[in-house]
């Protein structure tokens, strides 16, 4: 049995110029679940879909299983499963027969195979509805079935691309539930979520990308303590009369590092170095801020971790790679 | 071993996709109109040229003599057996040109007055026939008519001339030889009457199963595509070939039922007879598929999505549905057209077909047929393939 589930090594992955993954390199433990966080367009679902075979790597290589991703294609997809963004499923085909087909193709005995899709539908709660054609499916419902479907064939490691995504609270729990379920029965998860709650309650290592690249890979725990660690302020503060040029002004502050606007008063702010809550007062009292409270919290969450590490512009191809936070990435990155 | 694996998972993947189309009523329903409106169109767009019947025709006696009768009688006995005309008597030739100009009547006869008398008098007697010659097709059937009428009235009055003349030297005559030296009997190549249809029919079953998979293969790619699904596949442990023969084989099935219902409808409702192997003509279509389905490949390959890769075979497929020889012969083509349409397949998969549908043509006739399609099919799909392969991981 290989030590990694995952031996990635420098994977990139160009769209013409555009680098969507840049010399990604990390290791993921056998039986890990395996956070991957990122702002949109981070070149999460890309490097999913270059490990699971879908998209060539440019350059770089991996091990999935101890295969080699370029070399032994074939032998990869033996051993993973994938709940990709967008759902696998024929929308004309009832359950049991979208699941019959993979499990053909992925040449199940067929005993097994009927056994296994009774016993994952029951897992799921949707027996009833074995023979329902999908397109009369709630998201909800489809997406259990999707996931199943991934599971079917008893995959080694599982990609899961936002398996969450548009789904009610319960739905959400009982997928978690799912992905701890098998992980207790040896399966290695890798999970894109943009839950940073879920990411933390699940996963034992999070890595989070930025711009194709890795900007910090830990243990949960140990990302926050980074927070803590560093010099680096999370502040709360509730402005009476907040306006779009107050949190310009703070913005634009060279101490802030993060920002945020939680509702119509509240700004939540990630700042560094000495000073820099005066700083931040003199900014929003200049703009005519009535400021009402100001916190700092100490005990930082995952978010704020991500907003740290992953700067405060709003990204999807504002690809302006000049100032991120090289200075803020964290020490304690395993490499 | 390998093989094997390739086969099963196209069986499963051929019947996911006819799995699929039994419950999608829409997809199912325009699969069986598709070759039901084509036999239509196409059977009453291209209709053979002694398919007419009851063209208005009028008629002006200005004569009204022993002759000009006898020259309506002719017309009418022989339009009696045919039903081609439908003649209409006018009492002037201005009355009847207006009918013409109005659109009511595609031409007339016009007996001018003295007919009888020039015959009598040793004279020729010429009958005017006037047609609308905008519709060229009817313009052709009237003049035919008109002339085969003066054909037989001229061979009935020779043989009483040759009569007499044999009575005045006291000799006994075969009339009919001394007039008619020259006689033909037609024997046909296809037994019975043929119609249109007979034509018609094996090559508009080769040119539905082409639209069917041609456009089908895009479609059915894209839209796993677009659906996502494709990723399902191409993450299994299968064969990417298995993929494309999966699809062709399902699009095969529907093909076929297709080819089986044109059959079905021509023989009942446009008694078209079959002389030749049915065996022999599905593995000709097989055979034409095989032929241009890597065209379909390629265009799925070179395309990013649906509309593209549709695009893309619609450019291909129409001139090939007109140049090869579907609608009509080859031979009425221009030179120029004819040497393109040597280069298409299809012509090839409908020329076999007819051939052995028509003329009970067995594999032997057809084998340089064949093997040109198989040329075709295996550079098409050498080429196809490997691009497809690539265009899957991008
Ligand atoms: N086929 C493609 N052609 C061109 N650019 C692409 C292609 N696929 C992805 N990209 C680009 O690569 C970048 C990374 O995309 P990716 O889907 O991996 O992001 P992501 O981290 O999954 O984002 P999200 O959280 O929104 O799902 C994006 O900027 C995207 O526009
Ligand atoms: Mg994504």
């Amino acid at each position: 049995m290989v030590e990694y589930a995952l031996e990635v090594n420098k994977l990139t992955k160009k769209f013409g110029n555009f680098t969507a993954v840049n010399d990604l390199s990390l290791n993921v433990k056998q039986n890990e679940i395996f956070g991957f966080l990122g702002p949109n367009g981070a070149g999460k679902s890309t490097t999913i879909r270059m490990l699971c075979t879908l998209a060539k790597p440019t350059s770089g290589s991996a091990k999935i299983a101890g295969y080699d991703l370029i070399k032994d294609p074939s032998k990869v997809r033996q051993k993973i499963g994938l709940v990709a963004e967008k759902m696998i499923m024929y929308e004309d085909l009832t359950a049991a027969e979208n699941l019959r087909f993979f499990g053909k193709i992925y040449k199940m005995p067929k005993k097994k195979r009927e056994e296994r899709i009774d016993q994952l539908l029951n897992l799921v709660d949707m027996e009833k509805w074995k023979d329902t054609q999908i397109s009369k499916f709630s998201t909800g419902m489809k997406q259990r079935i999707n996931v199943i479907r991934a599971l079917l064939p008893e995959p080694e490691i599982l990609f899961m691309d936002e398996p969450t995504l548009g789904l009610d609270p319960q739905t959400t729990f009982a997928i978690r539930e799912i992905i701890r379920d098998i992980n207790n029965k040896g399966v290695t998860v890798i999970l894109t979520t943009h839950a940073m709650t879920e990411a933390e309650l699940l996963s034992d290592h999070i890595a989070i990308i930025d711009h194709g690249e890795v900007a910090a890979l830990d243990t949960p725990q140990n990302l926050k303590n980074i927070l803590y660690k560093s010099d680096t302020s999370i502040f709360t503060t509730k402005i009476m009369n907040l306006t779009h040029n107050m949190i310009e002004k703070v913005r634009s502050l060279n101490v802030v590092t993060a920002l945020a606007q939680q509702d119509d008063q509240n700004l939540k702010i990630s700042a560094r170095g000495a000073g820099s809550l005066n700083q931040i007062i003199d900014a929003i009292r200049v703009e005519g801020g009535d400021i009402f409270s100001i916190t700092n919290s100490n005990e930082s969450t995952l978010e704020d971790v991500f907003l740290t590490v992953t700067g405060k512009e709003i990204r999807d191809h504002a690809t302006d790679k000049s100032n991120i936070l090289q200075h803020s990435t964290p020490q304690s990155r395993v490499r | 071993m390998d093989l094997i694996d390739i086969i099963k998972d196209s069986y499963y993947i051929m019947q996911k996709d006819l799995l699929g189309l039994r419950r999608n009523h829409t997809s199912l329903a325009a699969l069986i109109l598709l070759p039901i409106a084509f036999l239509l169109m196409f059977g009453f767009i291209f209709p053979g040229a002694n398919t007419q019947e009851h063209i208005p025709v009028g008629m002006v006696d200005l004569d009204n003599g022993s002759a000009s009768n006898a020259f309506v009688a002719q017309i009418d006995t022989m339009n009696k057996n045919s039903g081609a005309m439908n003649i209409e008597n006018f009492s002037s030739v201005e009355a009847a040109k207006t009918q013409i100009n109005r659109g009511n009547l595609y031409g007339t006869f016009i007996i001018p007055p003295g007919f009888s008398d020039n015959l009598t008098n040793g004279k020729s007697a010429n009958v005017i026939v006037y047609v609308d010659n905008s519709n060229p097709q009817v313009s052709a059937q009237i003049e035919s008519t008109a002339s085969n009428t003066i054909t037989g009235l001229n061979g009935m009055q020779a043989q009483i001339n040759v009569l007499k003349m044999g009575s005045t030297t006291n000799k006994t005559m075969n009339t009919q030889a001394i007039v008619f030296p020259f006689t033909q009997n037609i024997e046909t190549a296809i037994p019975g009457k043929t119609n249109y249809f007979n034509f018609l029919a094996p090559g508009l079953m080769i040119m539905i199963v082409m639209i069917t998979v041609m456009t089908g293969i895009p479609e059915a790619i894209s839209k796993e595509k677009e659906m996502g699904t494709f990723d399902g596949m191409l993450s299994a442990p299968i064969n990417q070939v298995s993929i494309i023969l999966g699809y062709t084989a399902s699009l095969c099935v529907k093909g076929f039922s297709q080819c089986i219902l044109v059959l079905v409808i021509a023989i009942i409702f446009f008694g078209v007879t079959i002389q030749g192997s049915i065996i022999l003509a599905f593995f000709l279509l097989l055979l034409g598929i095989f032929s241009f389905v890597g065209i379909g490949i390629l265009a799925v390959a070179a395309s990013k999505d649906q509309a593209t890769g549709t695009t893309i075979v619609n450019l291909i497929m129409f001139p090939m549905m007109f140049l090869a020889g579907i609608f009509y012969p080859i031979q009425q083509m221009p030179w120029f057209m004819q040497d393109i349409s040597k280069i298409i397949p299809l012509t090839y998969a409908a020329d076999a077909m007819r051939k052995v549908m028509l003329l009970n043509a067995n594999i032997n006739d057809v084998l340089i047929q064949i093997l040109i399609l198989l040329v075709f099919g295996l550079v098409t799909m050498g080429i196809a393939i490997p691009l497809f392969r690539k265009s899957m991981t991008t």
